[in-house]
């Protein structure tokens, strides 16, 4: 049975993700072939499985919970606040949107330069470095709620669903909402990693309502990165 | 490899920011504070953000 407050999450990260992971790897394969490419893709997904399954055991090994919880929660919050404060950043203007075809053409000028080898590397490693943001988020909401097969089974699913959309349209993704889901999934990570720290260290049972202390911290950050987009906003006008 | 570490941690200030927070939890917890924590840390993220927002 999925648990589907874990299920959505790691879904909508995982599709963010995807589609810049998409993007690189279809870039690469109008020069070295789609075969090529998607082996690189394959071979990164393959490393990324392996750590997904590599953290499964570690926890199944009895580390201590709260070592991971510290540990995770501070990749949590690493991730979140970058991504809310980009979000908050381009919703207000100040920084321009994320353009899947700026990423792709960009992507197609470095690959022109290289050769067979460095254009797989290419695709290899933005796969891998994407999905290494897939992965903390698929172990962090596995280790909260023990849902490891939900969370594993969001980001599968937003692996399928954006391969298959991309290669229905063959051309980058650009129609995805990025900026709104970055800003959503922002707020949610930085509340789950903001609960964790301070668990790990030492506030045990901080939180005054246990889990559901989640949603709050989640509305608040969301609140606060609407009003902060508008704040800024407001100032940029006015100096303009 | 340079890439590998900036896409795990990200820039110094985001670095700067999660190390703020979190001296000031351990501080919190450490002076028995935790019930304040609750309430001030999350302001605390978030104007860390809007820092790293409009550096």
């Amino acid at each position: 049975m999925l648990d589907w407050t874990v299920f959505i999450p790691a879904f909508l990260t995982a599709a963010v993700e995807w589609v810049e992971a998409f993007t690189i790897v279809l870039a690469v394969s109008l020069t070295i072939g789609w075969r090529a490419a998607a082996g690189a893709a394959l071979a990164a997904l393959a490393a990324l499985a392996a750590m997904t399954v590599a953290t499964g055991g570690v926890l199944g090994l009895g580390v201590d919970v709260r070592w991971l919880q510290l540990v995770v929660g501070v990749f949590l919050l690493l991730f979140g606040v970058r991504w809310l404060a980009k979000a908050v950043a381009r919703g207000a203007g100040l920084k321009a949107l994320h353009d899947e075809g700026e990423e792709f053409a960009a992507t197609r000028a470095e690959v022109a330069r290289g050769d067979w080898m460095a254009s797989w590397l290419i695709a290899f490693k933005g796969v891998l470095l994407e999905g290494l943001e897939v992965w903390l988020v698929v172990a962090a909401l596995g280790l909260h709620a023990h849902a490891w097969t939900s969370s594993a089974a969001g980001a599968l699913a937003a692996l399928f669903v954006v391969v298959a959309a991309g290669l229905a349209a063959r051309a980058p993704l650009r129609r995805v909402p990025q900026n709104a889901i970055k800003f959503a999934v922002g707020a949610m990570i930085t509340a789950f990693g903001t609960f964790w720290t301070l668990e790990a260290v030492g506030g045990g049972a901080a939180w005054p309502w246990g889990d559901w202390s989640l949603i709050g911290l989640a509305a608040f950050y969301a609140a606060g990165g609407f009003a902060l987009i508008e704040v800024l906003r407001t100032t940029r006008r006015q100096t303009q | 490899m340079n890439a590998f570490l900036k896409t795990l941690f990200g820039d110094a200030g985001t670095v700067s920011v999660v190390v703020i927070i979190m001296i000031t939890e351990r501080v919190f917890v450490a002076t028995g504070q935790v019930a304040v924590a609750v309430f001030t840390v999350p302001p605390l993220v978030l104007a860390g953000t809007a820092w790293l927002a409009t550096r």
